[in-house]
């Protein structure tokens, strides 16, 4: 019950109002973009050629305002954007009008978590392992090797490495496809075939992405590891006999991996707003195209659903590493 | 009385590199040394004049920028002398804990914060009898602490639950739990209030004349040599300066260091002021010629700036350096 009291509910609290604080802003944000998506709707229609008099025209704003919750006064589309928000209906997109919001996340959230979530968790076990051992034996002639390999790797900006993957694996020796998630007007079912064809869809972007992520997790590792090291008791443990494994297992990692906890928890988060360069590069769907182009064409809604859940996501996993944590640090306490 | 460890002549010094700059700090120099079966060996002297270098070098340990120079340590485990220094690092792993084990110098950092201390207790256990159980090394590490008074309960603890003095205790558990020949301590003591201190030392001692094994305790505390060390040994700048039985020690301190020293020690009764040797220790990587307390020596002779004293013998195990003691 203490625990109950002391530990779970402020950060309850807290994650509530983060939630409110950070659903307000996705609110506002839009709000002050220089782009009145009504009035781009209709420079849109009026650019085919269609004729709308003054009449149709005011008639036709007021319904896009009313579709969109643009009516009324700032506070009142903020009371109607929670009470459509806690229905799970973000409205139309405006950019792909009339298609709800939440159909379009739908369809793109899928490719997303399937790349995003595979690649954060590989790069994260790969980098983790790899640094702490690197870490833990910095004169052996492989670790040096992954230094120098990192070294080269980590300051290389992003998209170069993917162009660079792309141009060798798919142009120079076309052993992927240049692009896309599946084949196009393709359909997916579950057998054997369309899961091989979405693996080989899938294999560069998630070769970039975990390249860039497996180095940046070594390097941060092998730092905790070095001080770790030389920690009291892991020199006593070394002293006292001690098998290797065990030392860099239950002594080192163990203590080092804390931090990189927290990080884990912090990046999974990041997946919900997709990874635009890879999305890009690859032509791959993903959630990070949509949220681009939300952006620019103004498209409220969109913006809104994908920060909203965005947001969710991130306090959640937050929230749920922190209630988890004295499981792997006991000197943090349900107080 | 048996000898299980015996020193020769070990020279340790720290070899470091600064600007291109070889220095050498003479931790360690010449220093020879028996530990004997069942008996409490003291090692004492000011901060900073090798007591843990000597450790170390006794258990081992040694690493750089740390190196051995000189000399030689002797494990006599009954079947015969093993030189410490001719094996290689798996068979001292087996020597260490089963042999002789090392209690550190402020253990409130080596025991894992993330384990409990059975797990620890366990990872030390298993190390080195091959083929226990995660029951049977409870079992064993159980079985020492109650023989030891200790609370079984702290077992299922994290070492951040307990006291400092508690840590210290389960550290000395720890290092004794496969019952070695020779216990080395080194300032098992610092960082303890006096109440705790008393208990640690006196559960060393337990400990000790428990198993008969020996025990090698480094500490500046001369009250604590006082009480419970049997043989003493007063290091001066990287150099043993006077050796002998406690007790002749005491009475009878014939290096002018021993005796500032003991006539620091307080007295009932006793209210005149505590004189202190006059100046500082040297430094290691810059010691003076001839004897190194020559600076600071209230007896010193012209000799003493040139000459390095050799050892006398003053009586059946009282040995010092020092040219007063000549004939």
């Amino acid at each position: 019950m203490r625990f109950f009291k002391t530990y779970f509910l402020p950060r309850i609290i807290i994650y509530f109002l983060v939630i409110v604080v950070g659903v307000t802003i996705v609110f506002i944000i839009p709000r002050l973009l220089p782009i009145d998506p009504i009035q781009q709707m209709i420079g849109q229609i009026t650019s085919t050629g269609a004729y709308l008099d003054p009449k149709t025209l005011n008639y036709m704003i007021e319904t896009l305002k009313e579709l969109y919750g643009l009516k009324g006064t700032l506070w009142e589309q903020y009371w109607g954007f929670w009470r459509r928000l806690l229905r799970g209906d973000f409205g139309p997109s405006y950019y792909q009008f009339p298609v709800p919001v939440i159909s379009l996340i739908r369809q793109s959230l899928p490719w997303t978590l399937g790349l995003l979530l595979t690649t954060t968790v590989v790069s994260w076990i790969l980098g983790n392992v790899l640094g702490a051992l690197g870490g833990y034996f910095p004169q052996k002639s492989w670790a040096k090797i992954l230094d120098v390999i990192s070294m080269v790797i980590r300051p290389m900006p992003y998209y170069v490495l993917a162009l660079s993957l792309l141009l060798l694996f798919a142009y120079l020796i076309p052993i992927f496809p240049l692009g896309g998630g599946f084949l196009i007007g393709g359909k997916i079912s579950f057998d054997l075939r369309s899961i091989l064809i979405l693996l080989k869809h899938a294999f560069l972007p998630a070769m970039s992405l975990i390249l860039i992520g497996v180095f940046l997790w070594f390097q941060a590792m092998k730092l905790v590891v070095q001080s770790v090291k030389n920690e009291d008791f892991v020199s006593y443990a070394r002293l006292g006999g001690l098998s290797q494994s065990k030392i860099v297992s239950r002594y080192v990692m163990r203590n080092a991996m804390l931090p990189q906890i927290t990080g884990l928890a912090l990046s999974l988060g990041q997946i919900f707003s997709g990874a635009l360069i890879t999305e890009i590069v690859f032509s791959y769907p993903g959630l990070g195209t949509l949220l681009y182009n939300a952006i620019f064409t103004g498209d409220y809604n969109l913006l809104m659903g994908i920060m909203t859940m965005s947001i969710f996501v991130i306090t959640t996993s937050i929230l749920v590493i922190d209630l988890l944590y004295p499981i792997f640090d006991p000197r943090v306490r349900y107080r | 009385m048996k000898t299980l460890i015996e020193v020769k002549k070990i020279k340790a010094y720290y070899v470091l590199e600064i600007f291109g700059r070889q220095r050498t700090v003479r931790a360690v120099d010449g220093v020879s040394l028996d530990v004997l079966e069942g008996s409490v060996h003291g090692i004492a002297g000011e901060s900073g004049c090798g007591k843990t270098t000597l450790l170390k070098v006794l258990f081992a340990a040694v690493e750089p920028p740390l190196r051995m120079v000189d000399g030689k340590v002797y494990y006599l485990n009954g079947t015969g002398a093993i030189d410490l220094y001719a094996i290689d690092e798996s068979e001292r792993k087996k020597l260490r804990w089963s042999f002789a084990s090392y209690v550190p110098q402020g253990s409130m950092s080596v025991l894992n914060p993330v384990l409990k201390i059975k797990d620890t207790f366990r990872d030390f256990i298993s190390s080195h009898l091959k083929g226990r159980s995660k029951i049977e090394a409870y079992e064993m590490a159980k079985e020492h602490l109650k023989e030891l008074g200790l609370p079984f309960k702290i077992l299922d603890a994290y070492p951040h639950q307990l006291s400092g003095g508690m840590r210290q205790r389960v550290t000395i558990a720890l290092a004794t739990v496969l019952k070695p020949k020779v216990i080395i301590a080194d300032e098992p003591t610092t960082a303890l209030d006096v109440v705790t201190q008393r208990g640690v030392i006196q559960l060393l001692k337990d400990i000790q004349s428990r198993q008969g094994s020996a025990l090698v305790l480094v500490t500046h505390d001369m009250g604590v040599h006082a009480n419970i060390s049997d043989m003493l040994s007063v290091m001066y700048a990287g150099k043993i300066i006077e050796e002998g039985r406690t007790e002749e020690l005491f009475e009878d301190p014939r290096h002018p260091y021993t005796q500032y020293l003991i006539k620091s020690l307080p007295r009932f009764g006793d209210r005149s002021k505590r004189e202190s040797p006059p100046g500082s220790p040297p430094s290691l990587f810059n010691l003076p010629e001839g004897c190194a307390f020559h600076p600071r020596c209230p007896f010193k002779m012209t000799r003493c700036e040139k000459e390095e004293p050799v050892i006398f013998n003053v009586g059946e195990s009282h040995k010092v350096a020092c040219w007063l003691a000549e004939g």
